[in-house]
C-alpha cells in the first residue's frame, strides 16, 4: 500500500491505496464518490470521466499514485460550481439524460470543451465527444446543451461570426 | 422536431423530467453505489471453451472458503425456461455449471474477497479441468446430420420448430414475380451503459433476504428467484434502483443473479456482483442473430401477393427464465409481412441452440430483423421490376380505410396511416432532387442513396396474446397504488421499473391530469417489491398503455371518494360538484383536496356518516382489446458511400411516426431519438462475431462498436397522432419503434446507391468491409 495526498474536490485528504488501484476505485470505493461512474473499465466510454488538474481524463485509466500532489474534481464537486449549474440546467431543459448512468461523465467533460471552445459549433461538439458513450439519447440532446450552454456563459464568444467546420 | 402539444393540459405537455435532478447532480444511487458494511464482492469463474466436458474444479489451497461451485450453493433449483410448450425443449440453464460448459463466458465458479480485485486474483487461480468438445457455432450449419449436439437427449440442436401459415402458398407456384433472398442480421449485445448488477444481503430486522438487481421487472424476478432458492415470497424483497439502461437485457434472470443471492443466504452477509463490460460482451444478453431465407410473391403491378421462407433463430446455449427466446421466432415470423397487405405466409422457423452467450429481447425484439428482410425485399423486387420502391410501397401499404386488418402474421392493425407516414418522409428528404444529385455524381466519387423503410410496433398486447403465445409469465395487467397524504399530495406507487423512459414524469402527468393537482406535488414510487402492488415492468413498449392506464383508473377511483366527501364538507349532493385546480366545487362553496385528504386521514368525524377513511385505492387495469396497438412510422434515409472503402455517413435522416396521443412529446421524442441510435448500431456498426471454435471476438468497446455522437446524424421528426381506440387517452407504447426500421432503411440507401452495379447488401451491421466487398462482387473486383 502507499499513502497519496490529493486535493479532492476543494479538501486534501490523505489515502492509502494499492500501487494497482484506478483512480476510479479510489473515488467510489475509498472516497464514498459514487457519482463517478464505470461503463467500461477501459478507457473507452468516458463515464468515469473527472478533472485532474483541470484537465478531463478517464479515472478508470489513471492509476490513483499517480494523482499523488495533485488536484482531483468529480461531478460531486461541481455541486454549485456556476458554471456547471447552467449546463446542468440545459442538460435538462434539452432531455440530454435518460437513464442517467452517462450524465456525470458527460457533464464533466461538457464542461470541459465548453472551456477549450467558447463557441462550438454542432460538428465540433460531436467530435469532442467521440469518446463519451451515451446508450439512450442518440446525443441529439446533449449536442444542443451544450451548444446552449457555451451560447449562454460566452455569449460575446457566440456573437462573433466563425468560420465553417467540416464534419 | 414538432409537436402538437396541448398545453391546457398535463397529457400532452413537454413537461421536463422529475428524474433529472438526482442524475445531474452524481447523486443517483445504482446497484454499485450501494454501500454496505462487511460487503463482499464477488468474481466469476467463466468457462474459457465454448463447448466441453466438465472434469473438476480444483479451489486454490486454502482458499476452500472463499470459492464456491453450483455443489456450495446447494439446495438451489434449476428453473425450467421457455413457453410452456411440450415442443420446447429443456435447457436446464444451473446458476453455475454442471457436467458440461456450453458457451465461453458461462459462470463455473465464484470467489469472494473484500474487493472485486483482491476476488478476480483468487478467480484467476482457480484451476477448471474440462473436456473440450467441437463448437457448434452457425445456427443454419447445427441443424444438418452430424452436427455435435449440445444437448445429448435432444434429436437435433433445436430448442423448437415451428411454422407459421396463412392462406395458400402453394397457390402462388405459378405467380408471375418471384424473388428469393437470403439475409443475415448478425449478434449483437444490449450494452446498457451500466452492466448487470446485484447485491444481496439477509435483513435480520425485517428475517428477509434483500435483492438489489439492475433489472427491468423486480416482481416479476422475484417469482424467479424465489422458486430457485427456495424461499416463500414473503421473505424475499427485490428493490431495482436507479436502473443505467436495460433495453431488454435485464428483463431476464441471469445465473449469476441467482448465485449471487444464494450466497448471501450462505454466507449471512452483504455480497455483490457487478458486471464489468467483458463480462457484459461475452455473458450478458445476446439479441438479433437471425437468418432468413424468403421468397416473395407479386404481380406485374408490383402487388404483393405473399412471402414463403425459412429463419433460423441463433439462440445461444440456453433459453433464459422466465420465456427464453421462443417469442423470436414466432414474432420474426409474423412480422415478415410488415405493413403490407399480402395474403399468403408460409414460414418455417427453427429456435436453435449454439454454444454462444444465451439469446434474450433487446429493443424491438425480433421486428428489426423481420423488418430487414422484408423491407430489404420488397426494395429487391422493386429493382427487379425497374420501380421505384417508394412507389412499390405505396400500392402494397395496409391503408387507413382498410383497418382494423388483420395481417397474414394475424397482427390486428389497429389504427393510423401507414401511407401517410411514408409521403411524409419522401418530402421531407425530397426524393426528387435527390434522384437529380444521383444524376449528377459527387465530386468526390461518393455515391449518394436514399433508402425507405415502414415498420409497425405492436404496444400494449394483453392477456390473449401473451397466452397464446404460451408465455411462463403472462403480462396482461399492471396495477397502481394512489395514495393522497393528509396535506394532499401524492404517492403514486406503480409495478413497472423506471429505467430512463421517464415514468416518473409521465405518470405523474398523467395523475396530475386526473387529480387536478400539478406533478410536482405527485411522487412516482417504482422499482421495489415491498412498495408497489404487483406488476410486470418495463418491457415490449407497454408501461404508458397499462400503467398509464392504472393509474388513470385508480386516479378516477380517489378522485371519486374525494368529490363525495367534499359535497359532504359543502352540504351539498355529490351531483351538484365539480373539480378544478385541485378544488371540489359546489353551488355556494369550494374545499380543497388536501382539506379532504386531511378530513379522510386524521379527522375522521368530518366523513360523511359509514363512510371509511384514507383516500387510498388499489386497481389494476388492462384494455378490453388484448391484441395491442400499433405505432408505426416510416423512416427515410440518405447515405453517401465511399466505393472503394465502404465507409458509410449518413446525411439526412427523416423519421414520421405515430404512437397515438403523446402524454410527453418531449419524451416520446428522446425515445425515438434514441431507438435510432440504436439501430444505427444495429445497421452498421455493432456485432459479437465469434470464431469457429465459439470464442467470441468483441470483448471490449475497442472491438464491439458503439456508435458514438460522430456517428449519428441529427434526426428530423414529424408526428402524425391517430389516437388509439381503446387505451387511455389514445396512446399506444414506442419505447421500441425507432430501432426496428434503421436497418432496412440504412441498408435499402446503400442498395440504392450501388442500384446501377446491382450489389447486394443482405447482412448487419453493414461494416466498411461489408459494403466494399459487395460493391467488389458487383464489379466483378471479387471471385
Amino acid at each position: 500500500m502507499m499513502s497519496i495526498t490529493l486535493m479532492l474536490n476543494g479538501e486534501e485528504t490523505v489515502q492509502s491505496v494499492e500501487p494497482r488501484a484506478i483512480l476510479a476505485d479510489l473515488l467510489r470505493e475509498g472516497c464514498g464518490l459514487t457519482g463517478t461512474h464505470l461503463g467500461c473499465e477501459h478507457g473507452a466510454c468516458g463515464a468515469c470521466t473527472v478533472a485532474l488538474d483541470g484537465m478531463a481524463v478517464r479515472a478508470c485509466v489513471v492509476l490513483a499514485v499517480m494523482c499523488d500532489g495533485r488536484t482531483v474534481e468529480t461531478i460531486e464537486g461541481t455541486r454549485g460550481d456556476p458554471v456547471m449549474d447552467v449546463i446542468r440546467r440545459h442538460f435538462h431543459e434539452h432531455h440530454a439524460l435518460q437513464c442517467g448512468f452517462c450524465t456525470p461523465g458527460m457533464l464533466m467533460m461538457a464542461r470541459d470543451i465548453i472551456a477549450r471552445h467558447p463557441c462550438p459549433d454542432e460538428a465540433l461538439i460531436r467530435a469532442q465527444l467521440s469518446g463519451q458513450v451515451c446508450r439512450c439519447t442518440g446525443y441529439m440532446g446533449i449536442v444542443a446543451a451544450i451548444r446552449a450552454a457555451a451560447a449562454e456563459l460566452h455569449p460575446e464568444a457566440a456573437a462573433r461570426p466563425t468560420l465553417t467546420r467540416n464534419a | 422536431m414538432s409537436a402538437e402539444a396541448d398545453t391546457e393540459s398535463w397529457i400532452g405537455a413537454r413537461l421536463l423530467r422529475k428524474e433529472d435532478g438526482r442524475h445531474l447532480l452524481g447523486a443517483s444511487t445504482f446497484v454499485a453505489d450501494i454501500r454496505m458494511p462487511r460487503l463482499l464482492d464477488v468474481a466469476f469463474v467463466r468457462s474459457q471453451m465454448a463447448h466441453a466436458g466438465l472434469i473438476d474444479i480444483i479451489k486454490p489451497e486454502g482458499a476452500q472458503d472463499r470459492v464456491f461451485t453450483f455443489a456450495d450453493l446447494a439446495p438451489l433449483k434449476v428453473l425450467e425456461a421457455g413457453p410452456e410448450l411440450a415442443a420446447f425443449r429443456q435447457s436446464p440453464y444451473p446458476a453455475l455449471a454442471q457436467g458440461k460448459l456450453r458457451f465461453v463466458g458461462q459462470p463455473v465458479a465464484m470467489c469472494v474477497a473484500a474487493s472485486r480485485g483482491a476476488a478476480e486474483d483468487l478467480a484467476d487461480q482457480v484451476l477448471v479441468e474440462a473436456e473440450e468438445l467441437d463448437a457448434v457455432v452457425d445456427a443454419v450449419a447445427a441443424l444438418r446430420p452430424g452436427a455435435p449436439l449440445l444437448f445429448d437427449t435432444w434429436p437435433d440442436n433445436a430448442f423448437i420448430h415451428a411454422d407459421v401459415n396463412e392462406g395458400d402458398i402453394a397457390s402462388l407456384a405459378q405467380a408471375p414475380v418471384q424473388i428469393r433472398r437470403q439475409f443475415k442480421m448478425n449478434r449483437q449485445a444490449t450494452v446498457s451503459l451500466e452492466g448487470r448488477g446485484v447485491l444481496a444481503y439477509w435483513d435480520h430486522r425485517l428475517d428477509e433476504l434483500v435483492v438489489y438487481l439492475s433489472t427491468q421487472g423486480p416482481h416479476v424476478m422475484r417469482l424467479g428467484l424465489a422458486e430457485a432458492l427456495g424461499l416463500p415470497e414473503h421473505k424475499l424483497r427485490v428493490v431495482a434502483p436507479d436502473v443505467g439502461g436495460g433495453f431488454g437485457g435485464k428483463n431476464r434472470l441471469m445465473p449469476e443473479e441467482i448465485a449471487v443471492a444464494a450466497l448471501a443466504l450462505k454466507l449471512r452477509r452483504p455480497v455483490r456482483w457487478i458486471e464489468d463490460r467483458r463480462e457484459h460482451l461475452i455473458a450478458s444478453v445476446h439479441a438479433r442473430e437471425h437468418h432468413y431465407d424468403i421468397t416473395l410473391f407479386a404481380d406485374r403491378d408490383g402487388i404483393l401477393l405473399g412471402l414463403k421462407g425459412e429463419v433460423h433463430i441463433d439462440s445461444g446455449a440456453y433459453a433464459l427464465w422466465p420465456t427464453g427466446s421462443f417469442m423470436e421466432a414466432s414474432m420474426a415470423a409474423r412480422n415478415l409481412p410488415g405493413p403490407y397487405r399480402m395474403r399468403h405466409l408460409a414460414v418455417t422457423t427453427h429456435t436453435v441452440a449454439t454454444n454462444k452467450a444465451p439469446m434474450g429481447p433487446y429493443r424491438g425484439v425480433a421486428r428489426p430483423g423481420a423488418c430487414f428482410a422484408i423491407e430489404r425485399a420488397v426494395d429487391e423486387l422493386a429493382h427487379e421490376m425497374g420501380m421505384e420502391p417508394l412507389e412499390l410501397r405505396r400500392r402494397n401499404l395496409v391503408s387507413a380505410s382498410d383497418m382494423p386488418y388483420r395481417t397474414a402474421g394475424g397482427l390486428r392493425l389497429d389504427t393510423g396511416d401507414y401511407p401517410r407516414a411514408l409521403s411524409e418522409v419522401a418530402d421531407m428528404v425530397d426524393v426528387p432532387a435527390l434522384r437529380r444529385r444521383q444524376a449528377t455524381g459527387e465530386d468526390d466519387g461518393r455515391r449518394i442513396g436514399v433508402g425507405f423503410a415502414v415498420y409497425t410496433e405492436q404496444s400494449g398486447h394483453g392477456a390473449a396474446e401473451w397466452t397464446k403465445r404460451r408465455s411462463r409469465v403472462v403480462p396482461g395487467y399492471e396495477s397502481a397504488t394512489v395514495r393522497m397524504l393528509p396535506d394532499g399530495t401524492v404517492h403514486l406507487l406503480v409495478g413497472i421499473q423506471n429505467h430512463g423512459q421517464g415514468l416518473e414524469t409521465t405518470l405523474a402527468q398523467i395523475a396530475a391530469h386526473e387529480l387536478t393537482l400539478d406533478p410536482a406535488d405527485i411522487s412516482v414510487r417504482h422499482g421495489d417489491t415491498s412498495v408497489s402492488p404487483f406488476g410486470f415492468g418495463t418491457f415490449a413498449s407497454r408501461s404508458i398503455v397499462f400503467s398509464g392506464g392504472a393509474v388513470a383508473k385508480t386516479c378516477r377511483l380517489v378522485l371519486e371518494k374525494a368529490r363525495h366527501i367534499g359535497a359532504h364538507l359543502l352540504q351539498t349532493d355529490y351531483a351538484q360538484t365539480h373539480v378544478a385546480d385541485g378544488v371540489v366545487h359546489g353551488p355556494s362553496g369550494k374545499v380543497s383536496l388536501a382539506e379532504i385528504a386531511r378530513a379522510a386521514t386524521i379527522r375522521q368525524e368530518l366523513l360523511p356518516q359509514g363512510m371509511t377513511p384514507s383516500l387510498e385505492a388499489t386497481a389494476s387495469y388492462e384494455p378490453e382489446e388484448s391484441g395491442g396497438f400499433f405505432s408505426y412510422g416510416a423512416h427515410a434515409v440518405v447515405v453517401a458511400v465511399e466505393p472503394q472503402t465502404g465507409v458509410v455517413s449518413i446525411l439526412d435522416y427523416a423519421i414520421a411516426e405515430d404512437c397515438g396521443t403523446m402524454i410527453n412529446p418531449l419524451i416520446v421524442d428522446g425515445q425515438i431519438i434514441g431507438g435510432v441510435a440504436q439501430g444505427i448500431g444495429t445497421a452498421l456498426y455493432e456485432e459479437i462475431p465469434y470464431g469457429e471454435t465459439g470464442q467470441p471476438l468483441a470483448t471490449t468497446f475497442g472491438d464491439y462498436m458503439v456508435p458514438c455522437a460522430p456517428e449519428i446524424p441529427p434526426l428530423r421528426i414529424r408526428h402524425l397522432v391517430t389516437p388509439a381506440l381503446g387505451t387511455e387517452y389514445g396512446v399506444k407504447g414506442m419505447g421500441e419503434g425507432g430501432a426496428i426500421a434503421p436497418p432496412a432503411a440504412i441498408a435499402n440507401a446503400i442498395a440504392d446507391a450501388f442500384r446501377d452495379v446491382g450489389a447486394k447488401f443482405c447482412e448487419t451491421p453493414l461494416t466498411p468491409r461489408r459494403v466494399s466487398d459487395a460493391v467488389a462482387l458487383a464489379c466483378g473486383e471479387l471471385p
